[in-house]
């Protein structure tokens, strides 16, 4: 059990995590409260969501890095519609931007399951065209607080359930950590007691294998990509309602990088076929500690982009060197 | 016949203009053992497609367990319990043992919910059935392709199957392995199991099968019982032709001379010890062993990319450095690598950039620049001297036969007019009538004067072409054959695999 653990990539990520919050409270004993880590959740919930989603395309031997295009505008359409129409409901919010990320998850499968393109080249392609649209259309000026429907207000301050600190101020567990909550079980049932989920890793592993067997592939992509984009638009809805904001100019640019890496350190490997649901949280749960503690440290917040690149280049690096290293001690294996 | 699994009828099929099967039947009984011989491009890939209805035939029709198709659907196939096992064996290497032998089933039929104890239980049920035991945990990438294709036989076993296909199964296995592999086909057999075994080693044809049938140029020759065959007729059946087999004569009077090259104590930590030999002109000298034995490690320090810890070359009598290929290609030692894809060929190139490639410095004009007629004029010399197929020498290199692309890195070397030539492996993957076109060049080369080194896995080839042979294992060279034309090939065998260890010395 022990070694099976220490083989895992989950096992030495959790090490770090912990090193990482250790060296932090060493340094800021202000970071270990609950009160932080409720904080945390509520800010990143979010990206981990996209990551989950990420994930299991990535599993497949695909990629898309048109989702904070697809969060972005099911948020910006949301909110547009919601003041047009003059009525505070989350449901429909939620419901116009998961319905902009099916459409668009649709769209991306199609090109993909029918005429075979690249998948980085579609949701590259897809995602500059219509966000490119959207601005044209609905222009880019963001939508202030005081003009925001008030469900995305309600929605980013609920609270599961209420504590109070020493100093008598009030804080909570966001509705949000229920959320990812309920998106890494959905997922996780799908990866690991589906079948759906298995041919998903066997397509990572070997698609001219998965075509032979008579699975229908095409259903399969379908589905991916608009669970993808399902995700994205609970993402953009969530994320409005984070900052009380919504410009259409936010997501687009800031989510793609943490979300690769966050995946990328969870030990998925860009070639698909490998990678779990633990890993990729606890890559996103790294990659959110060290965006929003580096501050902590007294480290100025715009070396954020540069810390996660830096984790990025230098945890792929490990898990490669590691498989290398495996690799080659079976080869000697099997030369005796 | 109602006792016949499969029959297929007339069937025809043309790719694009070329008739890749004309008129061709099989039957295959109940528990038989029916192999489909025939060289590349002999029809047999397409055959197999269409029985597994991946390919769907012009005309003809295929009967499965008494029922008639004139166009079959894979998945239709699959449920008639018709399996095949391709020669990548369609595995999924990210997946479990387990995963990967249910995986397909459930896939047929249309399960949605699954757990890993429900699969462990159809996988273990499945490797139970043909007496084998493999961890079902364990990633299929870490097996050997010897496991690999067990664990490939036993989903095909899971999923009904009353006939498998192997395609080539034993291409890239040991020698005891196939006959492991061989045993459980005789199980397969024994459980009323048909198997259509497609291969072009011959060996084989005769130890595992009851009929042959033989496939070539797209046409049927005929159904032989195995019994009645034997290599000669089998290989004149497969090509049409048949091959004189007179071992190489080396002028032994030109031992008087002084030796060509000349290796004195050569030595590598880890790869080989201490080997010293001298070749002369026109010798083809053979080096057989088994993989692993240094033979390959000893070729490429010769060739400049290897360095070497102890020991000296010489040519001509003169010590001489060889640091890297550029320096032995000044030498004159040119050097063939086994795996011809990826070190011996720019396979997307054209075949005339790749005959070129070694002497672009000889082609250039007084500006500096490729001399283009000059290049033309060597180009089209080199394909019609080794009589490579190909319309033009700016056709790529990878549309080529195997035999062709041989001939495209023979003549790359030639062309710099090598004095020693060592060749790895120089007929592996080649059909026979390929095979021995390239044993003729090399014979050829060696009658008018080139020294040749012949590294090779077959024995037949081996024996038959070589005045003389090293056999080398665990990094020593362990016995030197003069009087190869006594040899035969199971005691060379024997002493490759060192079978019979009082035997060698």
């Amino acid at each position: 059990m022990v070694k099976r653990l220490l083989r895992r990539n989950e096992t030495y990520l959790c090490f770090v995590v912990i090193a990482f919050c250790a060296t932090v409270t060493a340094v800021n004993p202000a970071f270990f409260t609950l009160q932080n880590f409720f904080d945390l959740l509520h800010d990143s919930s979010g990206s981990a969501i996209l990551a989950v989603g990420f994930l299991v395309i990535l599993l497949s031997g695909g990629i898309d890095v048109s989702f904070p295009a697809v969060a972005i505008m099911g948020q910006y359409i949301a909110v547009k519609a919601l003041i047009a129409l003059h009525v505070s409901s989350l449901a429909l919010a939620l419901a116009i931007s998961c319905g902009v990320g099916l459409v668009f998850g649709a769209v991306n499968a199609f090109f993909i399951s029918f005429f075979n393109i690249s998948t980085l080249i579609v949701t590259l392609g897809t995602s500059g065209l219509f966000y490119g649209a959207m601005l044209q259309v609905l222009g880019s000026a963001g939508v202030y607080a005081s003009v925001l429907p008030n469900c995305f207000k309600v929605f980013g301050r609920t609270n599961v359930f209420q504590l109070k600190t020493l100093t008598g101020s009030s804080y909570g567990l966001s509705v949000f950590a229920l959320v990812l909550a309920g998106v890494v079980i959905l997922s996780w049932i799908i990866l690991r007691r589906t079948l759906l989920g298995r041919v998903i890793y066997a397509m990572g592993g070997n698609m001219e294998a998965v075509r032979r067997s008579g699975v229908n592939i095409r259903a399969i992509q379908f589905f991916m990509y608009c669970y993808m984009g399902l995700l994205a638009g609970v993402m953009g809805v969530m994320s409005g309602s984070l900052i009380q904001y919504s410009d259409p100019t936010y997501i687009v640019d800031t989510e793609l990088l943490p979300v690769l890496a966050g995946v990328m350190l969870g030990g998925a490997s860009i070639m698909g076929g490998a990678g779990t649901i633990t890993g990729t949280l606890l890559g996103m749960a790294l990659i959110a500690l060290l965006e929003k503690n580096l501050v902590l440290l007294g480290i100025p917040s715009y070396w954020d982009q540069f810390f996660v690149g830096v984790v990025l280049v230098v945890g792929v690096s490990v898990t490669h060197i590691q498989r290398r290293i495996r690799g080659r001690r079976q080869l000697s294996l099997l030369r005796e | 016949m109602a006792d016949n699994v499969l029959e297929v009828k007339h069937i025809f099929k043309a790719y694009q203009g070329v008739q890749a099967l004309r008129d061709v039947s099989l039957s295959v009984g109940r528990g038989e053992v029916h192999c489909l011989v025939g060289e590349n491009g002999s029809g047999k890939s397409t055959l197999i497609k269409v029985i597994g209805g991946v390919v769907a035939p012009d005309r003809g029709e295929i009967v499965i367990g008494g029922r008639a198709h004139a166009r079959l659907q894979a998945i239709e196939a699959i449920r008639e319990g018709i399996q095949i096992i391709y020669q990548d064996l369609s595995l999924y290497p990210n997946l479990s043992v387990s995963e990967n032998i249910s995986l397909n089933q459930m896939i047929e039929k249309g399960v949605r919910l699954t757990t890993r104890k429900k699969m462990q239980a159809l996988a273990a049920k499945g490797l139970e059935e043909i007496g084998e035991t493999i961890d079902l945990d364990e990633r299929v990438e870490n097996l050997s392709i010897a496991r690999k294709q067990i664990v490939a036989i036993t989903r095909a076993l899971t999923q009904g199957a009353k006939l498998i296909i192997m395609d080539e199964p034993t291409t890239a296995i040991t020698r005891g392995e196939v006959e492991h592999l061989f045993s459980v086909i005789s199980g397969l057999k024994a459980r009323g199991i048909s198997i259509v075994f497609v291969s072009h080693k011959l060996s084989e044809v005769f130890e595992i099968a009851e009929s042959v049938t033989v496939l070539r140029d797209g046409n049927k020759v005929g159904d032989y019982p195995a019994a009645e065959l034997d290599d000669a007729k089998l290989t004149f059946l497969m090509t049409g032709q048949s091959f004189t087999s007179s071992p190489y004569r080396f002028d032994e009077t030109r031992r008087g001379e002084p030796p060509l090259l000349e290796v004195r104590g050569l030595t590598k930590t880890g790869q080989f010890t201490d080997i010293s030999f001298s070749l002369w002109p026109g010798e083809i000298l053979g080096i057989v062993g088994l993989v692993g034995s240094g033979r390959t490690e000893v070729a490429l320090t010769l060739f400049g990319l290897n360095s070497r810890d102890a020991g000296t070359i010489l040519m001509d009598g003169k010590p001489v450095d060889v640091k890297s290929p550029e320096e032995a290609a000044k030498l004159g030692i040119a050097y063939l690598p086994e795996d011809r894809l990826n070190q011996g060929l720019f396979v997307a190139r054209a075949i005339g950039d790749n005959i070129v490639v070694t002497i672009l410095k000889s082609l250039l004009s007084r500006l500096r620049l490729i001399d283009r007629p000059k290049r033309r004029e060597v180009e089209n010399r080199w394909i019609e001297r080794l009589k490579i197929k190909t319309p033009t020498a700016a056709a790529a290199a990878f549309g080529l036969s195997g035999g062709n692309q041989q001939r495209v890195v023979l003549a790359k070397w030639l062309a710099t007019e090598p004095r020693v030539f060592i060749l790895d492996g120089p007929t592996v993957g080649i059909d026979i009538s390929s095979k021995s076109n390239i044993h003729e060049i090399i014979r050829n080369l060696a009658e008018h004067g080139m020294a040749i080194v012949m590294i090779s896995d077959e024995i037949p080839e081996v024996l038959r072409n070589c005045n003389r042979i090293l056999v080398m294992r665990k990094g020593r060279i362990e016995r030197e054959i003069r009087n190869v034309h006594e040899m035969t090939e199971e005691r060379l065998f024997d002493v490759v695999t060192a079978r019979r260890p009082e035997e060698v010395q």
